[in-house]
């Protein structure tokens, strides 16, 4: 027990040692040290000497008040030599900070003179990093969970390995800059400036919100983006939108390396507040923004041909083709306007730039805030684009208007397929397609399927094209050889009367039997509809519910859906009596839709 | 001493100074005889706590551990750190960070002084834990010690509730969001859950309000508490007859001589005036020097305390040098991590949480405690008291073990089997 008692007393004097060690032998007070040798053989006067002899090791700092909250900056205390000009040729960190004339430094009597004196700005307001830290690990941010590691300087351990190169350069701290410099052109911050045009010709304003600058709604607001997270973060988010949220449907824009740096250090610089605004500016800024824009009003109503070519240079400065195919322009998102006159009517197109999903209720698209003039003139131009492309057999066809949602191989994985929901028919589901007559399959070709993104190809198409393009598939892709189709025993109209008791009896099945998949809200986005595809079906998508009939309701519930994870629930135990309740039901959602109206008045 | 026949002269008694200053502070000389060894113990105020001659049972290392008292000395040592960490901690949203980053970067042994506080805190989670475990397992809780039992019991929880409360005060990401998880679990409770956790947070949300009450309750109202019981469950010790020994442990080597004298009041006469030890019962203190399985206080007892006293310094100074504490990103409540995890010791209840709220969160918890608090009082045979493991208590220790291996289980599946939104994930990918 004595020697055990010995031996553990001797350890604990040991660790003290080694705490008192690492207390009192700093490696700043190395550099400090170091810094007053040299000096001191440099220094001319006695005077100066003395003055440096009396100079002991100690913490050096910068107490900031003027920007934002009260900053500590102790950099100073190993990077000592920052504002002694003679030290600019030493290594880090006994080198002199840099003077330059573009940061506003001036030349008095051949001495340089800081614009930005470091004692009035200290040093994290420009370069980020950690002030209050003394070792470098943590005072220039290394370490992974300091926000704001020392702008294009450091990047963290953890940071993609692809991407830390590129997050390195001094522009990286031209968001801070712009913390005070948020004039637009200004000489310092020409990338902040580029990142914010890239901004809004990319379209980025479309969806993202940044207060004072855009209003989009679709995707998470930008506004204090910068406060929130690091640049590998932004990065990340630009170039590879699904690293973070494999839900996100934010495109993959083709931007180059230059490009999405800019994006990066524009975002960096927004951060809500910046040092140059006062809280009544912005309180200005935003009774400013209420004011509605009637500038509309004065421009003279445009009629025919000058409206569609009004129409045609919106959609060109509006960077449509960022995300929709246009001619020879593909975004590579969005589906193909080529021959939007013979596809849709005008009036859809019209609501359809009003609010997207009144017509494709799980459209992407954002509801774009231009001027009912401008929606009136982009409208006109497209529904002017009525030539239709040059007559091809049905390979060529398929090549030139099905492939880019239905894929190459006809699996539904084409080109723009992941933006669309709901996604692109697999046309080697021989389960499916060879289930279905060919005067459906025809008419979803001709007709296109209401609330998705198929659209009616009948004008663009003759009889001939049709069949030709149908067969093409029906051989390449399908190829199993289709069988006879037996009628399917199903009520042509449904024989349970709607009312208030069918549609709380559906209600409970469809919780029972069919949230699962459908979901509660029956919006086809359930626990179990990510394993699926096809997707289970929006029930609420009102176009497309209202365009099926009875008929197909009954079958699809009562036998199943070949070539999907839908079950024949008559082998369930669903009566016709249960689908009848089960179709009152789904009809009764989409009755009181918004979108009930607007279909009412005409297609 | 100068001797009663001499008066003094002032040059002896300044001569005598060093010595006389000694001798007033300290009654005893180091002691060197069995008398002195009592008269050290008992004269002692930080010694009286102890009896004057201990079973040799009770210093058997196998059999306590050391675990209690392991238990003391880091509340101890949590004590010392945590009020010099006092003196550089504000518990304001806006500064308690700073101050975090100052103490890691500035202040003289900071770093140091946090890690030893925090590994301290996981320490004596643990170790309280392993102690109740031990006390159970030897069935130290049965009569007369039920309830001590029950005290430590609150202890325990009191534990719980001091490292809980300090897991917010960095003021970090790994706080704000464990005291966001581990609060809202109290709020699944039926009926009073919302209140509760108003109470506790002061707010609808972890903030300002919330930073205060949890500092004032781990710097103030817990560890007084805590000390309070901490008194209460020494001293019980020490009117329970000392801490629990199998019956053989008391017999005496020689048969037929009494050693253990119960006196009870009622048998005295009714005109007596009795001292106070009249109302001891049970075995107490030895009369004369009878052969019996007991040894001196001082020094084996002493010694054997100091020991752990010193292995439970060292491991933490060790620890502390290795490691230091976590700090993570200042409080970003918009941003929160996924997943977001409560102090490891309550992901256990995290992970059934994510089963059942209100079983995971309240329920099984509330049902261990009450368990815990009756079982000596459920419990009453006397039998496998003072053993490991006896085969009596087969049936008591393995009810006890299936709870605590249920709860050790769910705690690894929480720390390191959970990843994003709470999905399983493999550690060694």
């Amino acid at each position: 027990m004595r020697l055990a008692l010995a031996i553990a007393s001797f350890v604990v004097l040991l660790v003290h040692g080694a705490v008192f060690y690492k207390q009192f032998f700093h490696k700043w007070e190395n550099y400090q040290t170091a810094y007053f040798d040299q000096a001191r053989s440099l220094s001319k006067t006695p005077a100066e000497k003395a003055a440096l002899d009396a100079r002991a090791p100690r913490v050096e700092q910068f107490i900031v008040t003027s920007f934002g909250e009260t900053r500590v900056d102790r950099c100073g205390t190993c990077h000592i030599a920052m504002d002694d000009p003679r030290f600019n040729k030493h290594a880090q960190p006994l080198q002199t900070h840099p003077y330059s004339a573009a940061l506003g430094d001036t030349q008095v009597n051949g001495k340089w003179e800081r614009r930005h004196k470091f004692p009035d700005f200290g040093c994290t307001v420009c370069h980020d990093g950690q002030g209050r830290g003394l070792l470098t690990v943590y005072s220039h941010g290394e370490d992974e969970y300091w926000p704001d590691p020392l702008a294009g300087y450091v990047v963290q351990a953890e940071w993609r390995k692809d991407l830390q190169p590129k997050l390195k350069g001094k522009e990286f701290m031209e968001s801070n800059c712009a913390q005070c410099h948020t004039e637009e052109g200004f000489a310092g911050t020409t990338h902040v400036d580029r990142g914010r045009k890239l901004f809004f010709s990319n379209n980025c304003y479309g969806c993202h919100r940044i207060e004072g600058l855009s209003d989009g709604t679709l995707a998470p607001d930008l506004t204090e983006v910068g406060k929130k997270f690091k640049i590998d973060y932004l990065m990340e988010s630009i170039v590879d939108p699904r690293a973070n949220l494999a839900t996100s449907f934010m495109p993959k824009f083709n931007l180059s390396e230059a490009d999405v740096k800019d994006l990066v250090i524009f975002l960096k610089s927004r951060r809500g507040v910046n040092f140059a605004e006062t809280s009544l500016q912005r309180y200005r800024a935003t009774l400013n923004a209420k004011r509605p824009a009637d500038e509309a009003a004065k421009e003279p109503v445009l009629q025919g041909a000058a409206l569609i070519a009004r129409g045609e240079k919106l959609v060109t400065d509006r960077a449509c083709t960022a995300c929709h195919k246009l001619g020879s322009r593909d975004g590579g998102v969005a589906p193909d306007l080529s021959f939007e006159g013979l596809i849709k009517e005008e009036a859809w197109v019209y609501d359809h730039f009003k609010n997207p999903r009144s017509r494709v209720s799980d459209s992407i698209m954002p509801s774009f805030r231009f001027a009912d003039a401008d929606f009136k003139a982009m409208t006109a131009y497209l529904a002017s684009l009525k030539t239709a492309p040059a007559a091809a057999d049905g390979a060529e066809t398929y090549k030139a208007l099905c492939q880019r949602c239905h894929g190459e191989k006809g699996d539904g994985h084409g080109a723009i397929a992941w933006y669309l929901d709901p996604y692109p028919r697999d046309l080697t589901k021989a389960g499916f397609i060879n289930s279905k007559s060919m005067e459906r399959l025809s008419n979803s070709i001709k007709n296109g399927v209401a609330g998705t993104s198929m659209p009616s190809w009948g004008r663009t198409l003759n009889e001939t094209q049709v069949a030709a393009v149908l067969q093409h598939v029906l051989d390449t892709y399908t190829k199993e050889k289709r069988r006879e189709l037996k009628p399917l025993k199903a009520p042509d109209k449904n024989p349970v009367a709607m009312s208030a008791e069918s549609v709380s009896r559906g209600e409970a099945t469809f919780l029972n039997r069919c949230a699962g998949c459908h979901g509660r809200k029956a919006d086809g986005k359930g626990p179990n509809s990510t394993d699926i595809l096809p997707r289970p079906r929006n029930l609420r998508n009102t176009a497309f519910v209202d365009s099926v009939a009875d008929r197909r309701l009954f079958e699809s519930i009562l036998y199943g859906v070949q070539g999907s994870a839908m079950p024949s629930w008559i082998d369930y135990g669903l009566s016709q009596n249960d689908v009848g309740d089960l179709v009152n039901f789904v009809r009764s959602m989409n009755q009181k839709s918004p979108v009930r109206s607007l279909n009412a008045r005409g297609n | 001493m100068s001797g009663a026949t001499k008066s003094p002269s002032l040059w002896g008694n300044i001569r005598e100074l060093p010595a006389n200053v000694w001798h007033s502070v300290f009654r005893n000389p180091l002691p060197s005889d069995d008398y002195e060894r009592s008269s050290t113990s008992f004269t002692n105020f930080f010694l009286h706590i102890h009896p004057v001659k201990v079973n040799r049972n009770t210093l058997r290392p196998i059999y306590t551990l050391g675990l209690g008292l392991m238990s003391f000395f880091l509340f101890f040592i949590l004590v010392v750190t945590g009020v010099l960490l006092m003196f550089y901690y504000v518990p304001s949203t806006t500064q308690a960070y700073d101050r975090m980053l100052d103490l890691r970067g500035t202040v003289a042994f900071g770093t140091f002084l946090r890690n030893m506080h925090r590994w301290s805190a996981h320490g004596m989670v643990g170790v309280v834990f392993l102690h109740m475990c031990r006390v159970f397992l030897t069935g130290s809780y049965k009569k007369p010690r039920e309830f001590n039992w029950v005290l430590g019991v609150g202890l325990f929880l009191l534990t719980l509730f001091l490292s809980f409360t300090g897991y917010l005060l960095p003021w970090d990401q790994l706080a704000f969001w464990a005291i966001t998880v581990g609060t809202a679990i109290a709020g699944y409770a039926p009926v009073v859950g919302q209140q509760v956790r108003f109470l506790l947070l002061g707010d609808a949300n972890v903030g300002q309000e919330a930073l205060l009450r949890f500092y004032v309750l781990h710097v103030a109202v817990l560890p007084l508490a805590m000390t309070l019981l901490i008194v209460l469950h020494f001293w019980r010790i020490r009117k329970d007859g000392g801490l629990s020994r199998p019956p053989e442990a008391d017999e005496t080597e020689t048969a037929g001589t009494p050693v253990a004298v119960s006196v009870r009041a009622v048998q005295m006469a009714k005109d007596k005036i009795y001292g106070l030890q009249g109302f001891v019962r049970g075995p107490f203190t030895k009369v004369g020097n009878t052969p019996d399985k007991t040894v001196y206080a001082w020094p084996n007892l002493i010694i054997a305390e100091l020991f752990v006293f010193v292995l439970t310094l060292a491991i933490i100074l060790i620890v502390s040098l290795a490691f230091n504490a976590p700090l993570e990103q200042p409080v970003s409540v918009l941003h929160p991590p996924n997943p977001a995890k409560a102090p490891w010791y309550f992901l256990g209840l995290q992970e059934m949480v994510s089963y059942s709220a209100f079983w995971g969160g309240v329920g099984i918890p509330t049902v261990f405690v009450l368990l815990l608090l009756i079982a000596p009082y459920v419990d009453r045979g006397q039998k496998g008291v003072g053993k490991w493991f006896s085969r009596e208590r087969l049936l008591a220790n393995t009810i006890f073990l299936s709870f605590v291996i249920t709860n050790i289980i769910f705690v690894i599946i929480g720390t390191f089997f959970r990843g994003a939104n709470w999905e399983f994930v493999s550690p060694w990918k």
